[in-house]
């Protein structure tokens, strides 16, 4: 008796300690280009969209032609591994990607069968991050004297929000070749964007994490968001659950049909009540959940994308 | 007899100029702690440094040059620096929180004490020789510009470690 009971208190106090030192749910960052850059230095590609001209930027292509890009890529990359916060390259994040797609296609079990793959699912096989570190530089020249404009902007890529920015133009320089102007004003501008970065890190661990939830409705589902619940719109009883459940009832309806229904910053806690570390997947289960559950057994589905968007499609799994 | 009053005097002048040396400093220091020194740009450093020149006062130059490396750190933590519009750009603080000094005078007192920690984060850039440009006398006292490097990153590094600041994944 002795012996279990010392076990239980053993077990308690292992989850206790794993549980008193869990994590928050580590963004991950990525260095790309901008669009303008692209378009400046030619590496856009272009198609017709049902006869209007579209321009998307040819991110391999300026991987493999342009050795500048990599310069500066990868300085930033490596200052921010030495903040102890190593980013994710993009252009590996591609050949990945190349990689995995012929993996799937070559890959079946010894009965015959392949790898099954949504449209959804091909369409989410991008390179992506959390957070995009979005980067921009111009050449000024004045006869021989040259300098560089150096742009870069944190964006979140949930909330489309900037967090994070530092901009600036270096030294005018009559002989320095432009890698080592660009590596300059990458060493000039990191703390700065590192200072605006620590900022929204601090902020999301006093408020929560900010995120984006959305709730839609299949075709098929007889019922809708104003479809009424003891005297109350569907639509109500999900914001009465997002003002209980969200950080100091932080959210803010965007938009409302019936439907559909948009929620911008939520605020969401980083951990559960259990303590585990949570993002916008985890807190949307508990919504997903509650819907399922009496008086509104409602059967749904929910997608995710990365940390900070979730949405629920209702009516269906 | 003569021999003794002549030792006596000698110790007594000698006492008085490092009495007065030591309160020079301590003046310095309470112009540290008043954030009276000025800082700026002097160019863009080698990895992990920065490069910058530090204006202090005091009524003695070598106080204020020596002064300058701890005024160096002290604003490189609490006040950042403004860039000179040629290239040389901004930097914010260190420290985001404003009280942080008071907050944690306990580690601060010792850091910057003379011959504190501080010193294993800043060199002069010049051997503490200071161009005739950069030494003005402002009423009683000068007012001198010395360039120093200070080592940013190992900086950053050591107070993370003491939890004085945040780094970037903590918490993650």
């Amino acid at each position: 008796m002795r012996k279990i009971t010392t076990k239980i208190f053993a077990i308690l106090f292992i989850l206790t300690v794993s549980l008193s030192h869990a994590q928050a749910k580590k963004p991950t960052i990525m260095v790309v280009p901008s669009d303008v850059w692209c378009n400046k230095n030619g590496y856009m590609m272009e198609f017709n969209n049902q006869g209007t001209k579209v321009k998307i930027p040819d991110y391999k292509r300026a991987f493999q032609e342009n050795a500048d890009l990599l310069t500066v890529i990868s300085k930033i990359n490596g200052l921010m591994a030495e903040r102890g916060f190593p980013l994710k390259n993009m252009e590996s994040a591609i050949k990945t990607l190349e990689s995995e797609s012929a993996e799937n296609a070559m890959l079946t079990s010894k009965s015959g069968a392949g790898v099954v793959e949504s449209p959804v699912d091909k369409l989410k096989k991008v390179a992506k991050a959390d957070i995009i570190m979005q980067l921009t530089w111009t050449l000024n020249t004045a006869g021989p004297k040259k300098s560089v404009n150096f742009t870069l902007q944190g964006l979140d890529s949930y909330t489309d929000k900037e967090i994070a920015t530092a901009t600036g133009t270096g030294a005018p320089s009559f002989s320095a070749e432009l890698p080592v102007l660009l590596e300059e004003s990458a060493l000039a501008h990191i703390d700065n964007f590192n200072v605006s970065l620590q900022k929204h890190f601090d902020d999301m661990f006093e408020n929560g994490r900010e995120i984006i939830i959305r709730v839609k409705k299949f075709d098929s589902w007889t019922g809708d968001l104003e479809k009424e619940y003891d005297g109350k719109e569907l639509s109500s009883v999900i914001e009465d659950w997002m003002a209980a459940n969200s950080v100091k009832g932080r959210f803010s309806t965007s938009d409302a049909t019936e439907n559909m229904i948009l929620f911008e910053q939520v605020r969401i806690p980083l951990y559960d009540t259990t303590g585990k570390a949570i993002d916008a997947r985890g807190f949307a289960k508990s919504l997903q959940e509650f819907l399922k559950k009496a008086p509104y057994t409602i059967p749904n589905k929910l997608t995710m994308k990365g940390l900070g968007q979730a949405v629920i499609v209702l009516g269906e799994k | 007899m003569k021999k003794q009053i002549l030792t006596v005097l000698l110790m007594l002048i000698a006492s008085a100029s490092t009495f007065a040396q030591s309160g020079k400093q301590k003046k310095a220091d309470k112009a540290t702690e008043a954030w009276r020194y000025e800082i700026e740009c002097a160019g863009v450093g080698t990895d992990g440094t920065y490069l910058i020149k530090v204006w202090s006062y005091s009524k003695k130059p070598s106080i204020a040059i020596t002064q300058a490396k701890k005024n160096a750190v002290h604003g490189i933590i609490f006040k950042g620096f403004g860039g000179d519009g040629r290239g040389c750009s901004s930097q914010k603080p260190m420290t985001t929180n404003p009280n942080i000094e008071m907050e944690k005078m306990d580690f601060f007192e010792p850091f910057f004490e003379e011959g504190g920690k501080y010193m294993k984060f800043v060199s002069e850039s010049t051997d503490g020789m200071v161009d005739a440009s950069d030494r003005m006398k402002v009423g009683k006292e000068y007012k001198i510009g010395v360039i120093v490097s200070v080592s940013k990153d190992a900086l950053r590094r050591d107070l993370e470690a003491a939890g004085i600041i945040r780094g970037l994944s903590s918490g993650f």
